[in-house]
C-alpha cells in the first residue's frame, strides 16, 4: 500500500511539473478613445498682474482660445480639455498655494510662466511625478534634469547663441561708431532679479573667453527703474560696444531709450533675450526698439504665409481679441496647448486612459525628440537629459517689426553645472 | 479692560494672572489643540499649505507686533530680518547642521542685526525711524545678492533641505504643519505673556509717553532695542521655517512690498494684543486667497473680457475689500472680537 502512496505522489508531481503552463490571461486592450464626458484639465499659473505683466496677460486668453480651438477638432482622443489657471502676482507662497490646490487635482502636465516658482516647485514636481512645461527657464529650475522642462532655450544657451552669432557676424554687424571695434566686448545690462541675472553664469562667461569675446562689465538696475543712463554710461567707461539685456518690456525699452538720450545709440549693438523682444518692448521704446537684436525661439505673426502662423491667425480674429493680446505669450500657450496634446495622445497610444498619470506623460516627453508646434511656431525637443530647446534664429527690429537675419541656429549647451 | 463671565472672581494671586482663567475655557483651549493637532490628517493638503504660510506670518507678524504694537517703534524692515533667518538656517542646515538647532539660531542671528538697525530709535521715531529701518530693506538683500556670492548663492540664491527628525523628512505639507504650527503655539504663547511682564509694560509706557516712562525709571533706549531684539528675533525663526518650507530661497523673496504686508497685518489684526497679528494674519491670507480665486471664476463667466482686465480683477477685489474693511474697522479685528465678546457677555442688555 505504502508503494502505491509513493508511486501516486510521484505521479502527481511528475504532472503537475509537466503540466503545460496556465494561459495567460488575454491581455486587456488599451483604451484609447476616450469615454463620455471624459474631461483632461490643463493647468496654468504664474504673475499675471505683477512684474512680468507687461507680457503674461495674453497667456489667460490665449489658452482658452487654444483649448477651445483643439477642443473644436475632436479634443484629445475624444477627451474634452478644460484650462484651470491662477495668478500668482509673482509673489511665491501664492505659487506653493496655487500648486497644492493643483496637485490635488492629479494634473497630467502643468504650465508655470516663471522662474522663481519653478525653481522652488522643481523638487516638489519631481516628488508629485507632475511634469510641468515653463516659460521661466532658467538654469537652475531645469536642472538636474526633473520635472520641469523649458519652453525656450535657457537664457544662458540664449546668450551662447547670441555670442555665436555676434562672433561670426561681427564685421557686418558691429556698430558704427564706438569703441575697440576689432572684436565684441559685451557688458550686460540687466535686472537685479534671478531672471534678469539668468544670462550671467559662469559657464556663459567661460563660454565667451572660449570665444575670444570679452565681458568687459555687468551693470544692475531695478525693475521699472526709469533711468539707465548711469549704467550705460558706465558701461561705455568699462570698454563696451555691444549690450546685452535679460530683462523684458520696459527693461530694453529703457536701455534703448536712454542710449539714444546719451547720444550714444551708434556706439553700441544693443541685443537681449527672446523676452525682451515682444510687443511691449516695441510699444514702450517706439521708434528706439530699432535694430534691437535677440535670439528668438518662434516664428512671429508677421510670417503670415506659415500654416500655422494662419492657425493663429485664424484663431486671434475669430475670438476678436485685441491687438494688445497679440504677443508672444498667446502664442507660447497655443504651442503648449499643441504640444500638450500631442504628448497625450502618444501617451495614451502607448498606456491607453487608464494609464494616463504624471510618470507616464514625462516619459513620452523625455522619448518623444523634436515636436513642431503648430507646424514649427516653436520647436520643442527635450531628452533623458535634457530640459529645453536649443533652437533659435537671431532677429532684428526692422521698422517696428520683428525680422529673422538668421536661419535656425542651434544654441550651446551652457547648461549649469 | 474685557468684561468677564458672571462669578469670575480673583481668589488667589496665581487666578489673577492667569489667561486661561475657569474650566470651560480650558475645556475650550484643549479641544481647540485637540482639532489643530487633527487637522492635517483629514484636510487638504491646500487647506494645510494655506494655514502653513498664515502660520509663518503669525509668527513674524508676532514680532513685529511686539514692536509696533506694544513700543510704538515702526519698521519697515521685518521681511529684510526674515532673510537674515532664512540664510542662516539655509546655510547652518547645509552644513550638517539639524535644523532644531539651526532654528533658534537663527532668530538669534536676526536679532543681533535686528537691534543694530534699531541703535537710530534713540534719535529719532515715528516716520523717520520707518525711514531708517527701510535701510535696512536695501542694505540685507543687497548683502545676500552681492556679497560672497559662493557662500550666499548670489540672486538665484540657494537650494534648502527640509527639515528631518531621524530617518523622518518633513517634505510634505502635513509634516512641515506640526512644525509650523508648534512654532506658532510658541511664539504666541510668549508674545501673550511678555505683553504681562516688567518688560511688556516698559514697552508700553514707552509707546504711551516715552518722556513719562523715562521719568519713572524705564531706560528708553534700552527696551527700545530689546523691542527690536525680540522683533527681529521673531522674523528670524519666521525666515528659518519659510527657508526650509519653500525650500528655495534668494533676495527677491524678502522684498519691501512684504515688509509693508507684515505692518498691514498688525494693522488689519489691531496692534498691541496678541491675538491682532493671528487675525490679521489670517484676514490678509484669506482675502489674498479669495482674490486668486475669484479671478478664473469672472473669466468663466465673462469669457470674451479682456486678458488684462480679467488679470486685475483679482487685485482691484482684494485691494477693494482691504479699503473697505480699514473704513469699518479701522481698530481691527482683535476689537471687534472684543467688542463682540462684550455684548455677547451682556446679552441681552446693552450697556
Amino acid at each position: 500500500m505504502k508503494k502505491f502512496t509513493i508511486l501516486g505522489l510521484l505521479l502527481v508531481v511528475v504532472l503537475v511539473a509537466c503540466a503545460p503552463a496556465a494561459a495567460p490571461p488575454p491581455a486587456k486592450a488599451l483604451r484609447t478613445k476616450a469615454n463620455a464626458g471624459e474631461v483632461i484639465t490643463f493647468f496654468h499659473f504664474g504673475d499675471i498682474t505683477g512684474p512680468y505683466a507687461a507680457i503674461t496677460t495674453p497667456l489667460v486668453t490665449g489658452f482658452n482660445d487654444a483649448v477651445k480651438w483643439v477642443n473644436g477638432k475632436g479634443g484629445i482622443r475624444g477627451a474634452e480639455i478644460k484650462i484651470e489657471w491662477s495668478d500668482t502676482g509673482g509673489k511665491l507662497e501664492n505659487a506653493i498655494s496655487v500648486y497644492n490646490r493643483y496637485r490635488e487635482k492629479k494634473p497630467l502636465i502643468l504650465f508655470m510662466y516663471g522662474s522663481p516658482e519653478t525653481e522652488a516647485l522643481r523638487d516638489r514636481l519631481i516628488e508629485d511625478k507632475i511634469p510641468s512645461v515653463t516659460a521661466g527657464v532658467s538654469g537652475k529650475g531645469l536642472y538636474p534634469p526633473g520635472y520641469a522642462f523649458g519652453e525656450v532655450p535657457i537664457y544662458s544657451d540664449q546668450f551662447g547663441l547670441f555670442m555665436d552669432w555676434l562672433k561670426a557676424n561681427w564685421d557686418k554687424v558691429k556698430p558704427a561708431k564706438g569703441q575697440a571695434l576689432d572684436s565684441p566686448k559685451i557688458a550686460i545690462l540687466t535686472w537685479d532679479t534671478a531672471y534678469g541675472r539668468g544670462a550671467l553664469t559662469d559657464e556663459t562667461k567661460a563660454y565667451a573667453e572660449s570665444k575670444g569675446i570679452k565681458i568687459v562689465g555687468q551693470e544692475f538696475f531695478a525693475v521699472g527703474a526709469p533711468d539707465v543712463t548711469t549704467q550705460i554710461l558706465n558701461a561705455k567707461k568699462a570698454g563696451a560696444n555691444v549690450l546685452y539685456t535679460n530683462t523684458l518690456a520696459h527693461g530694453p525699452a529703457q536701455i534703448l531709450k536712454d542710449a539714444i538720450s546719451l547720444g550714444v545709440r551708434d556706439e553700441f549693438l544693443i541685443g537681449g533675450n527672446n523676452w525682451a523682444l515682444d510687443l511691449s518692448m516695441l510699444a514702450l521704446a517706439g521708434p528706439a526698439s530699432e535694430g534691437f537684436y535677440g535670439p528668438f525661439p518662434n516664428l512671429w505673426w508677421t510670417e503670415a504665409d506659415h500654416a500655422g502662423i494662419k492657425a493663429l491667425d485664424e484663431q486671434f480674429k475669430a475670438n476678436a481679441r485685441k491687438p494688445a493680446e497679440r504677443n508672444v505669450a498667446y502664442m507660447l500657450s497655443f504651442a503648449f496647448v499643441d504640444y500638450a496634446r500631442a504628448i497625450l495622445e502618444k501617451t495614451i497610444d502607448r498606456v491607453g486612459f487608464d494609464g494616463l498619470t504624471g510618470a507616464a506623460v514625462h516619459e513620452t516627453i523625455t522619448e518623444m525628440g523634436e515636436y513642431k508646434a503648430l507646424d514649427g511656431v516653436m520647436i520643442l525637443a527635450y531628452g533623458k537629459d535634457k530640459r529645453a530647446p536649443s533652437k533659435a534664429r537671431v532677429i532684428q527690429v526692422q521698422k517696428g517689426q520683428f525680422v529673422p537675419v538668421t536661419d535656425w541656429m542651434v544654441a550651446p549647451d551652457l547648461r549649469p553645472k | 479692560m474685557a468684561l468677564r463671565l458672571a462669578g469670575d472672581f480673583d481668589t488667589t494671586y496665581a487666578h489673577d494672572m492667569a489667561v486661561i482663567r475657569n474650566r470651560g475655557q480650558w475645556v475650550m483651549t484643549l479641544a481647540f489643540l485637540v482639532a489643530l493637532l487633527g487637522l492635517p490628517l483629514v484636510a487638504s493638503s491646500y487647506i494645510v499649505s494655506i494655514i502653513n504660510i498664515i502660520g509663518i506670518n503669525i509668527v513674524v507678524v508676532q514680532g513685529l507686533n511686539i514692536l509696533v504694537g506694544y513700543t510704538g517703534q515702526i519698521s519697515l524692515g521685518q521681511a529684510a530680518f526674515m532673510a537674515v533667518g532664512a540664510y542662516t538656517s539655509a546655510l547652518l542646515v547645509r552644513g550638517g547642521m539639524p535644523f532644531w538647532f539651526a532654528l533658534p539660531i537663527s532668530g538669534l542671528s536676526a536679532g543681533v542685526i535686528g537691534t543694530i538697525f534699531g541703535l537710530p530709535s534713540l534719535r529719532i521715531k515715528g516716520f523717520y525711524l520707518a525711514m531708517a529701518t527701510l535701510a535696512a530693506q536695501f542694505i540685507i538683500p543687497w548683502f545676500f545678492r552681492n556679497v560672497r556670492t559662493d557662500v550666499f548663492g548670489g540672486m538665484p540664491g540657494l537650494v534648502v533641505p527640509p527639515p528631518k527628525l531621524g530617518d523622518f523628512v518633513f517634505n510634505t505639507q502635513q509634516s512641515m504643519y506640526f512644525v509650523i504650527v508648534g512654532l506658532v503655539c510658541l511664539t504666541t504663547i510668549l508674545a501673550k505673556n511678555i505683553a504681562r511682564t516688567r518688560l511688556g509694560r516698559a514697552f508700553i509706557s514707552i509707546r504711551d509717553n516715552d518722556l513719562a516712562a523715562e521719568v519713572l525709571g524705564i531706560a528708553p533706549f534700552s527696551y527700545k532695542l530689546r523691542a527690536f531684539f525680540i522683533s527681529a528675533f521673531y522674523a528670524g525663526l519666521a525666515g528659518s521655517l519659510w527657508a526650509h518650507y519653500a525650500r528655495a530661497i534668494n533676495p527677491e523673496q524678502f522684498h519691501l512690498i512684504d515688509s509693508v504686508w507684515q505692518l498691514g497685518m498688525v494693522i488689519v489684526g489691531g496692534a498691541g494684543s496678541a491675538l491682532g497679528p493671528i487675525l490679521g494674519a489670517i484676514f490678509v491670507r484669506l482675502l489674498n486667497e479669495a482674490s486668486i480665486l475669484a479671478a478664473p471664476i469672472i473669466g468663466t463667466l465673462l469669457p470674451s473680457l479682456e486678458a488684462s482686465i480679467l488679470a486685475a480683477l483679482g487685485p482691484m477685489l482684494f485691494g477693494l475689500a482691504l479699503m473697505l474693511f480699514l473704513i469699518f474697522e479701522p481698530r481691527g479685528l482683535a476689537h471687534r472680537w472684543e467688542l463682540t465678546k462684550a455684548a455677547w457677555r451682556l446679552r441681552p442688555f446693552a450697556h
